[in-house]
């Protein structure tokens, strides 16, 4: 029989406590393993976010991370809608009315305005044109995959896209209707749209975005900007006979909106690189950025706000930190649990040391009964942190849907920290042996004849 | 006569009492076990039995004095070297038995060869086992064996490493007397069978009188005269 089996044999013997000590050790690894899991899912959320295919987000003047937040993460409430004038002026001539390039434009690659502040059954609304899926890229250049159908028409008014959590979790396809409320969930319902297409999941908060056509949007009940001598909704009412009618099909035409009466809420800017004076290189688009969000940002119109930069400051200052305490928290969960093997130990000390000195009369050497204790220690910590993984593991896998749903990234039981959770029994290990040294050198220092002859 | 398994020469062994006073438990000139001797070693409670025992089984060094165990002087060695002299050299059999209760009546065996030099045998255990008729209870605890059957599980214990000796610290002492007989019996027929020396310390008269060899420790522990009068 090895030590080991001496180890193991002690544990069985005392099966009710080992397993009590072994539980309690497991349920702190589960927290330990759900916090790191799904603190490594929120970060991803937000560097994924932060690459989306554009670098600037410029929208009304406040908070540059509200303005963030509410554009490229769909969470936080919109500022304040800015002019449709300052987002013409980030369009080349070919589409302004007037025929003439933007103030911006020259700097801007693309720039696509986004509307927002209705809801479909929990999920953002976002009115934008058809070049929010045409021209925006993934962060890594890819192009938007549609799962299903495809992208509105500039004429469908109605017209909408889904991302993917969207589809799944509300179960619609394309030719689907769907009727956004206004400002909350339990708004006024709006006149409904019909689904073209459903995007290809992109583990972005775009999957939770229900994107429809800035047309129909505008044309909603309380969107229209008001304007001198005419109440919000009149134009509306204008429109307000077709107010029972189905989803737009692409036949049925609608008046637009007139730009006096629109507003966006941000704009989506890819910038462009300059070309250089002859004989040197273009102006980089970083640097073309740093200009124009100086340019925004001094002038009355808006802010401009770079989505990497406020990420990651928010994980610097909030995220981390957070991050960082939870880590603390859970980990002393694990020292407290780690001390309950302590506790387990010095409890049994007693029946412990007669087995000793048994032991040690049969010819065991100290160091035979301090390794068996410490052995004790780790099988219960390996055991109670391998159970406790798993736990965790199914923990995140229960809160799965909630993770995709709010933070628009797939979770599941299979999602993992591997940095961490690699060092996770080693550290258990070390834990356990620390925690197990003072019954250890109890049972090393066992004196032999005392106990035998009691 | 065989020679010596067992040789004790100028043993002292002192202890200092909680007020600092310096109490002389062993003093022994000499005394020999042959190799395949069996002696019954009778004495009063407070003449140094355990202690006598404890020294010749290394799990106390004297202060004076040589303990050679088959040729080994333990008295010389450091713990760890006395440890391995007695797994490999001795079995001991206590008056509690004190048998590991989470293990099986086989475990307990294989335990015990665990700490020799020798790599447990699990056949020779269950041989073992069996020569002392405990052959269908190797997978019994020691709370599901009877008191008999306990003493006989630490019997085939004390031979598991092919000791030189066995010695028994009053094996008799908590069993009922229609029981005694048996160990008495099983110890000296297996020792016997297995060519082992055997040293039983017993306060008891008949049992110390079915011994070819009787030796009272206060007739040479000259500790025991001066301090138990």
């Amino acid at each position: 029989m090895t030590l080991l089996g001496i180890a193991w044999r002690n544990i069985r013997q005392r099966l009710l406590t080992s397993l009590l000590t072994a539980l309690s050790l497991a349920l702190g690894v589960a927290l330990v393993v759900a916090t790191l899991v799904t603190g490594g899912i929120v970060k991803q959320a937000f560097e994924s976010g932060s690459g989306l295919g554009y670098n600037m987000i410029v929208g009304a003047k406040g908070s540059p991370l509200q303005l963030v937040l509410n554009s490229v993460y769909l969470i936080s409430k919109p500022i304040e809608n800015i002019s449709w004038d300052f987002y013409q002026q980030f369009l080349p001539a070919a589409e302004r009315p007037d025929g003439a390039d933007g103030t911006f434009a020259a700097s801007t690659k693309t720039a696509v305005p986004i509307c927002m502040g209705d809801y479909f059954r929990g999920f953002r609304v976002i009115g934008t044109n058809t070049t929010y899926f045409d021209r925006l890229t993934l962060g890594d250049s890819r192009p938007f995959a549609f799962a299903a159908g495809r992208n509105f028409r500039d004429d469908e008014f109605f017209g909408g896209v889904l991302g993917a959590t969207v589809a799944a979790n509300l179960g619609l396809k394309p030719g689907d209707p769907f009727a956004p409320t206004h400002g909350a969930d339990d708004g006024k319902v709006h006149d409904p749209f019909m689904v073209t297409g459903i995007l290809a999941r992109t583990d972005t908060p775009v999957d939770r975005g229900v994107f429809v056509n800035m047309e129909g949007f505008y044309l909603q009940e309380g969107h229209a900007k008001p304007v001198e001598g005419e109440e919000s909704g009149e134009r509306r009412a204008e429109i307000g006979k077709d107010a029972d009618r189905a989803p737009d099909d692409g036949n049925q035409k609608h008046e637009p909106l007139p730009f006096a009466q629109r507003e966006v809420t941000a704009i989506l800017v890819e910038t462009a690189a300059i070309p250089g004076l002859p004989g040197m290189p273009p102006l980089p688009a970083e640097l073309t950025a740093m200009g124009l969000r100086t340019t925004i940002n001094e002038g009355r119109d808006g802010q401009a706000a770079e989505p990497i930069r406020e990420i990651r400051l928010l994980l610097d200052l909030f995220v981390r930190p957070l991050e960082l305490l939870l880590l603390l928290v859970t980990t002393l969960v694990v020292i407290v649990s780690a001390i309950g093997i302590l506790v387990s130990m010095v409890g049994s000390s007693l029946e412990r040391s007669r087995d000793v000195a048994i032991m040690r009369a049969l010819g065991a050497r100290r160091s035979h009964v301090l390794v068996v204790v410490l052995i004790e220690a780790v099988l219960l910590a390996v055991g109670g942190g391998m159970a406790g993984w798993v736990l965790g593991h199914v923990l995140v896998g229960a809160i799965a849907p909630l993770i995709t749903t709010n933070a628009g990234v797939s979770a599941s039981v299979l999602s993992a920290a591997p940095g961490a959770e690699l060092l996770l029994v080693p550290f258990l290990v070390v834990l356990a042996i620390l925690a197990a040294l003072l019954p250890a050198l109890a049972a090393y220092r066992t004196d032999v004849s005392k106990w035998l002859q009691s | 006569m065989a020679t010596s398994v067992l040789e004790l020469t100028d043993v002292r062994k002192s202890f200092t009492m909680p007020g600092g006073e310096q109490v002389t438990i062993l003093d022994i000139d000499s005394f020999c076990l042959a190799a395949d001797e069996h002696c019954a070693l009778e004495g009063r409670s407070g003449s140094g039995k355990s202690t006598l025992l404890n020294v010749i089984s290394g799990i106390m060094r004297p202060d004076a004095g040589r303990v050679i165990i088959d040729g080994i002087d333990i008295a010389r060695l450091d713990e760890a070297r006395r440890d391995r002299v007695r797994a490999d050299k001795l079995g001991l059999v206590f008056q509690q038995f004190n048998l590991l209760p989470g293990f099986t009546a086989l475990e307990n065996v294989l335990v015990a060869m665990s700490f020799g030099s020798g790599r447990p045998d699990r056949h020779r255990a269950v041989r073992l086992l069996d020569a002392v008729g405990l052959g269908h209870r190797l997978a019994h605890k020691p709370a599901e064996l009877s008191v008999g059957q306990q003493q006989r599980v630490a019997v085939a214990r004390a031979l598991a490493n092919r000791p030189r000796a066995v010695l028994a610290d009053e094996p008799t002492a908590s069993i009922d007397p229609a029981h005694q007989q048996q160990v008495i019996d099983l110890l000296r027929n297996t020792c016997t069978e297995q060519g082992v020396a055997l040293l039983v310390v017993t306060h008891a008269a008949d049992v110390a009188g079915q011994f070819p060899r009787r030796v009272r420790l206060e007739d040479f522990n000259r500790a025991a005269t001066v301090h138990h009068p």
